[in-house]
């Protein structure tokens, strides 16, 4: 009886007057992820290993029995991702639609319900299980090909768009961070995700933004420089245990037509101009299946691989992609940040002292810019104090690269544990959604709605506290591993665990903030 | 029989419940079901020394319709509410609009520590009203914005089809002039040969 009163007081958590949310990450549970925190660094500095064998093994799934013939057809042939894609279009249709003449009641409505609730979290949830594939049904890349080549699947002649090249100071991930800075701040700041008409303009927005880059440059430069929600997911993709590969390295060796980079009269070339025999990362491969379509030997399948892999020897280091991971990593916990209440009551003191007012968007972006300024130069300050200690021998801008990469799993787990209690909690009204898309007639959400909501989460919330701390212990010893990997690389087994200190407490700080951040009751948006 | 207690507990906190979806400065709408009051649209905010909560009934007025605006003022230092005046006014809140062509709505006194501000606005459009008090000394000045009828659907839609066909026309032109050029580059090579 004494621990169900607990456990029911922990679940309507009031940190604010005013403020009822819903619960954070028990102590329990706490204590565990702290627990399992120490061990993976007690065993890293106690018994420093290079991190190598068997991580780039790579295993094609089309052998497995029975699924192996289903992924060997999905991957040859067109039309079951030519079908998802036209189903993805219709929902993106069917938000613009919602958007623009169904309610503004954002609970009610198609747009933001399926646009926050269901596509913005679960799109980093299929990371975890899909690599990139969500690139590969992307709705605006789909519509915007199809407007600009004026046809369904079959390569169109080049002679559609001017095939310019894109600049080379374009040539790199900074509009896709600049992107990203800017949907956090329409996201969050805004409240864009509270209005369907605000959703379904951003969305018709990128699809102009789409295809303006596919009539202007070659191939597709908005997927592989410009896109967001691209960049991010071709990152996180490092850590996946899938990708798409050749099944046989040595037929891609003797290979000497390059159909993938160059593409069939029938099949477009590789819009990121990957080449499939010497892929090493998946960063900008968006699982479109040109190359698995194309080749002339049906040597490109799906392949499972150990988790972080990637991450840990075969990511390239560059500049302009560390940044991006130090985006991600601080952006993902200001999500978290903003939905606390206490949150409130911090914005309520700086707005009083820089005199905001109405939607206090300056002292919104003030803490934005803080949130990412922070840990950011945080981790400038450890990169230089590595680069220190291992004599400057590297050029600091490689070392730089190089340590922005262990960083990913953090930004990772907490995306998700995050995202998992947008989905768990907000999806309840989803299938009312779907049954009214536009919300004809539909009422505000009650009080006892609202109170049903938090009773009946979709998924049990001692399940989804289990979730949350496994993901949070996972993402640190995954970035352990990582961080052990790309030093001993740099330095060797030994020197490195001395060269690791720095890192190693830049990685548990920011653990130990974003599991303060899942502790605290969460506000939602919905 | 936790579950039980669990909602026991929520039960008892149901007013605040309902203030738990508000996020500072944005808009949010609600329903009381056991009242009588149609669904409204509010805004919590604060300026300066003072807590503002604005509430607009209907919660989406319409053109020609009557609708009420209800503001409370309190201080954040110790939650007493403001018993002065305040004077509402209201204007087009398009980007070229300018702030010298605003209309007055009213100048109103507290009822029960309520500013009550009623509004006929005949257009339908994106309209700005304008909250303005003077406490301790110091001007207040609060904007909320005030969406009178439907947003409209079609304006966003036409632009985008019509920004669309522009730029699928244009480099089509682009591209034809650009390979008629090159044929006949190629037919003058071809003839100098």
């Amino acid at each position: 009886m004494a621990l169900g009163v607990g456990e029911a007081l922990q679940s309507v958590i009031c940190l604010a007057p005013g403020y009822v949310a819903h619960p954070g990450l028990p102590v329990g549970w706490v204590e565990l992820v702290l627990a399992g925190m120490v061990l993976t660094m007690i065993r890293v500095l106690w018994r420093p290993e290079s991190v190598t064998a068997g991580a780039g093994r790579f295993h094609t799934l089309v052998d497995l029995p029975g699924i192996g013939t289903w992924l060997r057809r999905l991957a040859r042939h067109h039309h079951v991702l030519l079908a998802l894609r036209m189903m993805t279009v219709a929902v993106f249709l069917l938000v613009i639609y919602a958007g623009l003449f169904g309610t503004p009641l954002p609970e009610r409505n198609f747009a933001t319900v399926v646009t926050w609730s269901l596509w913005w979290t679960g799109v980093i949830l299929s990371v975890a299980f899909v690599g990139s594939a969500w690139c590969a049904i992307c709705p605006w890349d789909a519509l915007a090909t199809w407007l600009v080549r004026r046809r369904l699947w079959r390569r169109a002649p080049e002679h559609v768009s001017l095939n310019l090249r894109v600049p080379r100071w374009l040539r790199t991930v900074w509009p896709a961070w600049w992107m990203f800075v800017g949907l956090t701040w329409l996201e969050l700041g805004l409240g864009i995700t509270t209005s369907p008409h605000l959703t379904a303009i951003l969305a018709l927005v990128i699809l102009v933004l789409t295809l303006v880059s596919q009539l202007l440059f070659e191939r597709k430069a908005f997927c592989r420089h410009f896109c967001s929600v691209g960049r991010t997911i071709g990152l996180y993709q490092q850590l996946s245990p899938l990708a798409l590969r050749p099944i046989d390295p040595e037929a891609c060796a003797r290979c000497t037509t390059l159909e993938c980079y160059h593409g069939t009269a029938d099949i477009e070339p590789c819009p990121t101009h990957l080449v499939m025999g010497r892929l090493r990362e998946n960063t900008f491969c968006t699982s479109c299946g040109a190359c698995s379509q194309s080749c002339p030997q049906a040597n490109v399948a799906w392949s499972s691989r150990p988790l972080g892999s990637e991450a840990m020897l075969d990511a390239r280091p560059r500049w302009d992609l560390a940044w991006f991971v130090l985006a991600l990593v601080s952006l993902t916990s200001f999500h978290g940040l903003t939905m606390l209440p206490v949150w409130e009551d911090w914005a309520r003191q700086v707005a009083q002292v820089i005199g905001d007012s109405g939607q206090l968007l300056w002292t919104f972006t003030l803490g934005m810019a803080a949130s990412m300024a922070v840990p950011m130069a945080l981790f400038v300050l450890v990169a230089w104090v590595t680069w220190q200690m291992d004599g400057r021998k590297l050029p600091f801008r490689r070392l730089f690269s190089v340590l922005a990469i262990p960083v990913l799993p953090l930004a990772f787990s907490y995306h998700l544990a995050h995202n998992l209690n947008h989905l768990v909690r907000e999806g309840r009204g989803a299938s009312a959604v779907l049954l009214n898309p536009l919300g004809k007639g539909a009422l505000p959400m009650s009080e006892a709605e609202m109170l049903q909501r938090q009773l009946h989460p979709l998924l049990d919330q001692d399940l989804l506290f289990a979730l949350q701390a496994g993901l949070l212990v996972f993402g640190f010893w995954l970035a352990v591993r990582i961080l052990q990997s790309r030093m001993s690389q740099i330095a060797g087994a030994g020197p490195a665990r001395s060269l690791m200190l720095p890192m190693l407490v830049f990685v548990a700080g920011m653990s130990l903030f974003n599991l303060w951040l899942l502790m605290q009751p969460m506000v939602m948006r919905m | 029989m936790r579950r039980t207690i669990r909602a026991m507990l929520l039960l008892s906190l149901l007013p605040a419940l309902a203030s738990a979806h508000h996020v500072l400065g944005r808009p949010s709408y609600s329903l009381n079901e056991d009242s009588n009051t149609p669904p409204s649209m509010q805004v919590e905010t604060q300026i300066g020394k003072y807590f503002v909560t604005y509430m607009v009934f209907p919660a989406f007025p319409q053109p020609g319709k009557p609708g009420r605006i209800n503001l409370y003022v309190k201080r954040l230092r110790d939650d007493h509410p403001f018993l002065g005046k305040v004077r509402f006014t209201i204007r087009d809140d398009s980007w070229l609009a300018s702030d010298d062509a605003r209309e007055e709505l009213g100048v109103q006194e507290p009822v029960d520590n309520v500013f009550r501000q009623g509004f006929v606005i005949s257009e339908p459009g994106d309209y700005l009203v304008i909250a303005e008090f003077e406490a301790e000394g110091e001007p207040y000045r609060i904007d909320f914005p005030l969406r009178i009828g439907n947003p409209s659907s079609m304006g966003p839609l036409g632009i985008t089809l019509g920004v669309i066909i522009v730029l699928l026309i244009a480099v089509n032109l682009l591209q034809r002039r650009r390979l008629a050029r090159l044929k006949t580059s190629e037919y003058h090579a071809r003839e100098e040969a």
